[in-house]
């Protein structure tokens, strides 16, 4: 049984959801980064054109790296603070016969997939969380809005073991 | 075994237009060559042209017919060497239908018949009428798979559960108000613009709209868009009538089957085990007068049209009962079970608006008087999401989940429990920060755009009724099961 502590998260009630794995939370630091990497470059390439004579803006009495500096604070504040809580807001359990995902950090959700309704399974690895040894188990479903639900932030022998886990009980509902 | 049926007529549209670029470029040569003929004569060039292309196509489309047998199809084409060809049922490896754009105005489709040889077109019907090409690819894949040797032809004497007579037919088509022929217009300029035959850039430029807007008077103005709307209704009906002219809706052994079509007669049945939610429709007026549409939702339809299936397209509700009690669907319950929507569930919709208007509001008096018609426009958005919210409940029967909700056009829809392809909770920051929550049950063949979401419900009871539908779904399941 995990508690989650945080306020926010029991909006929608945690009941007994497993966190991810670990790796997962540097996974979404990896993704964070990434994110504000285009506006590094941005500010970088602005307090360049400040301090220069030619661009867009000359003139400009701003101090050398004031706008990378604060952008830089920015990112490192985001790359510190948001991926603990979307972590933390993501959380899974296995049911009987159906799984229950909780996810989502600015929109919250929950989902409950009946094992019956999976129609096929993947498993998927990018190149960062391979790095980390996860996996994301992606259900999909013949529904529309979520016609493919995923798991993340899974080790890649636990995806394997729950993927062969609800393909028995699909099975089982073909007998 | 059918009757040998020709390609749809507006087949012969696709067909013209294919080989109107070559007759034109054939004109614009003749034009460069005798410049000084004038242009009645480039003109008249043009018509004939445009006149033998056509006559091409027609003969092509007469002398093309394709017969849909017990185990085969045969396809008969060729103006002066005539061709046949057989394609047995358990020959055929794939059966595809495609939309182009045109054949989506026109409601048609292609149907490739595909054998796995090596010829480019084995089996092209382009175009025949949608709901044709679905009925053909269900035949060939129910003959294919072996499922029996009972009779796809409609036995002659299935129950009549509804129909519409021709007075009702145009009465419904005035509930059709469409303006694709606007849509239709314009695409057919862009198709000439792209050809350099028009240059709409020059047509349409602002020195010429605002000349045009000074000339034209208000009475003029006005008489025009009366001309707009009084061509929208004159489309609308011309559609209703080509659609629906002779609507039956019968009971088939497996589902209901429905006839419908005026140049092209189509022919669905909608198979009761495939059948994963229903509702009920009505726009501001129709509703009003007392009428409504019902359609279900199955499986395994074109994703882009979400699956709909229109059981009768504009029926008294004591008509629709019928119709649903034979799908076993239950009908709606009294109005007072349905549950209404809590008030923060307003503030949630309307806020952002009346936010955006005040500041409007603020901008309009303080800085730019023109901000008034954009805080104007917020406000009306304010208001629509009143209405969005006044109309949207929902209730929880023993038989089904009951969502209804829309501004202009009205839906209630019908969700047995055990069609739940998943059960989904959303909570966007300004619903948690008021406590509420978004429960949306996933069918197969919804649509992507217009779900049966139960928007901004109290978050505890949110959470209540997920769990419940849960245990709902199981239950539903394994009654259906002990049913079957």
């Amino acid at each position: 049984v995990e508690e989650t502590g945080s306020a926010q998260t029991q909006a929608l009630p945690a009941a007994d959801y497993r966190p991810l794995q670990p790796g997962q939370l540097s996974v979404f630091r990896v993704r964070t980064a990434l994110f504000f990497l285009p506006l590094a470059l941005l500010t970088a390439q602005f307090d360049y054109w400040a301090s220069h004579e030619v661009g867009p803006l000359r003139g400009t009495e701003l101090p050398f790296g004031i706008m990378s500096g604060a952008a830089f604070l920015l990112a490192l504040a985001a790359c510190l603070f948001l991926p603990p809580r979307r972590y933390r807001a993501w959380g899974y359990r296995e049911g009987e016969d159906e799984l229950h995902i909780r996810h989502g950090l600015m929109f919250r959700g929950r989902i409950v997939v009946p094992f019956v309704r999976v129609q096929h399974l993947d498993i998927a690895q990018g190149p960062v969380e391979r790095r980390f040894g996860l996996a994301r188990l992606i259900l999909h479903t013949a529904g529309t809005r979520s016609a493919a639900i995923p798991l993340p932030g899974l080790a890649h022998k636990d995806a394997e073991e729950l993927r062969d886990r609800i393909r028995a009980q699909m099975r089982k509902d073909l007998l | 075994v059918s009757e040998a049926r020709r390609l749809h007529p507006a087949s012969l549209i696709g067909r013209s237009l294919k080989v109107l670029p070559q007759t034109l470029a054939g004109g614009a040569g003749y034009a460069a060559v005798i410049a000084r003929e004038g242009f009645g004569r480039i003109l008249l060039f043009a018509l004939i042209a445009a006149g033998i292309g056509f006559a091409v196509a027609l003969l092509g489309w007469w002398r093309f017919r394709y017969t849909v047998g017990a185990n085969e199809i045969l396809i008969e084409r060729g103006l002066v060497h005539r061709q046949r060809r057989v394609i047995p049922f358990d020959r055929v490896q794939d059966i595809s239908i495609e939309r182009p754009l045109l054949a989506r105005l026109l409601g048609t489709a292609r149907v490739k018949v595909e054998t796995g040889g090596s010829g480019a077109d084995e089996g092209t019907l382009d175009m025949i009428g949608l709901a044709d090409a679905h009925a053909l690819r269900d035949h060939i894949r129910h003959r294919h798979s072996g499922a029996g040797s009972a009779a796809v032809e409609a036995p002659p004497e299935e129950p009549l559960l509804f129909a519409m007579d021709l007075p009702r037919l145009l009465f419904s088509g005035l509930f059709g108000f469409s303006l694709i022929f606007l849509a239709a217009i314009f695409a057919l300029l862009q198709y000439l613009d792209q050809f350099a035959i028009v240059d709409l850039s020059s047509w349409f430029t602002p020195e010429r709209a605002e000349r045009a807007g000074a000339l034209v008077s208000i009475p003029a103005r006005l008489g025009f868009a009366g001309l707009l709307v009084l061509l929208g209704l004159l489309a609308g009906m011309a559609r209703t009538v080509a659609r629906d002219f002779g609507f039956r809706l019968t009971l088939a052994r497996n589902g209901l089957r429905r006839r419908r079509g005026l140049f092209t007669l189509t022919e669905a049945v909608i198979p009761v085990r495939r059948i994963q939610a229903a509702w009920i429709e009505g726009g501001l007026i129709m509703r009003r007068l007392g009428w409504h549409a019902l359609s279900f939702q199955t499986l395994g339809t074109d994703q882009r049209q979400g699956g709909a299936q229109v059981a009768a397209p504009f029926a008294r509700l004591a008509e629709i009962a019928p119709i649903v009690a034979a799908t076993a669907f239950p009908m709606s319950p009294p109005r007072e079970s349905f549950r209404t929507m809590p008030r923060r569930g307003l503030l949630r919709r309307a806020f952002p608006w009346l936010l955006l208007g005040l500041i409007g509001s603020v901008a309009a008096l303080a800085v730019e008087p023109r901000a008034g018609a954009v805080s104007a426009l917020m406000y009306l958005f304010g208001l629509v999401a009143l209405l969005r919210w006044r109309s949207h409940r929902w209730a929880l029967t023993a038989e089904a989940l009951f969502v209804s909700g829309g501004f202009l056009n009205r839906r209630l829809w019908v969700i047995p429990f055990d069609m739940a392809q998943s059960i989904s909770l959303a909570q966007g920051p300004l619903q948690r920060r008021l406590g509420l929550s978004s429960l949306l049950v996933d069918t197969a063949g919804a649509s992507l755009f217009r779900a049966p979401e139960i928007v901004d419900l109290d978050e505890k009871d949110a959470n209540v009724l997920h769990r419940q539908l849960l245990e709902l779904f199981y239950s539903a399941r394994i009654e259906r099961r002990l049913a079957a």
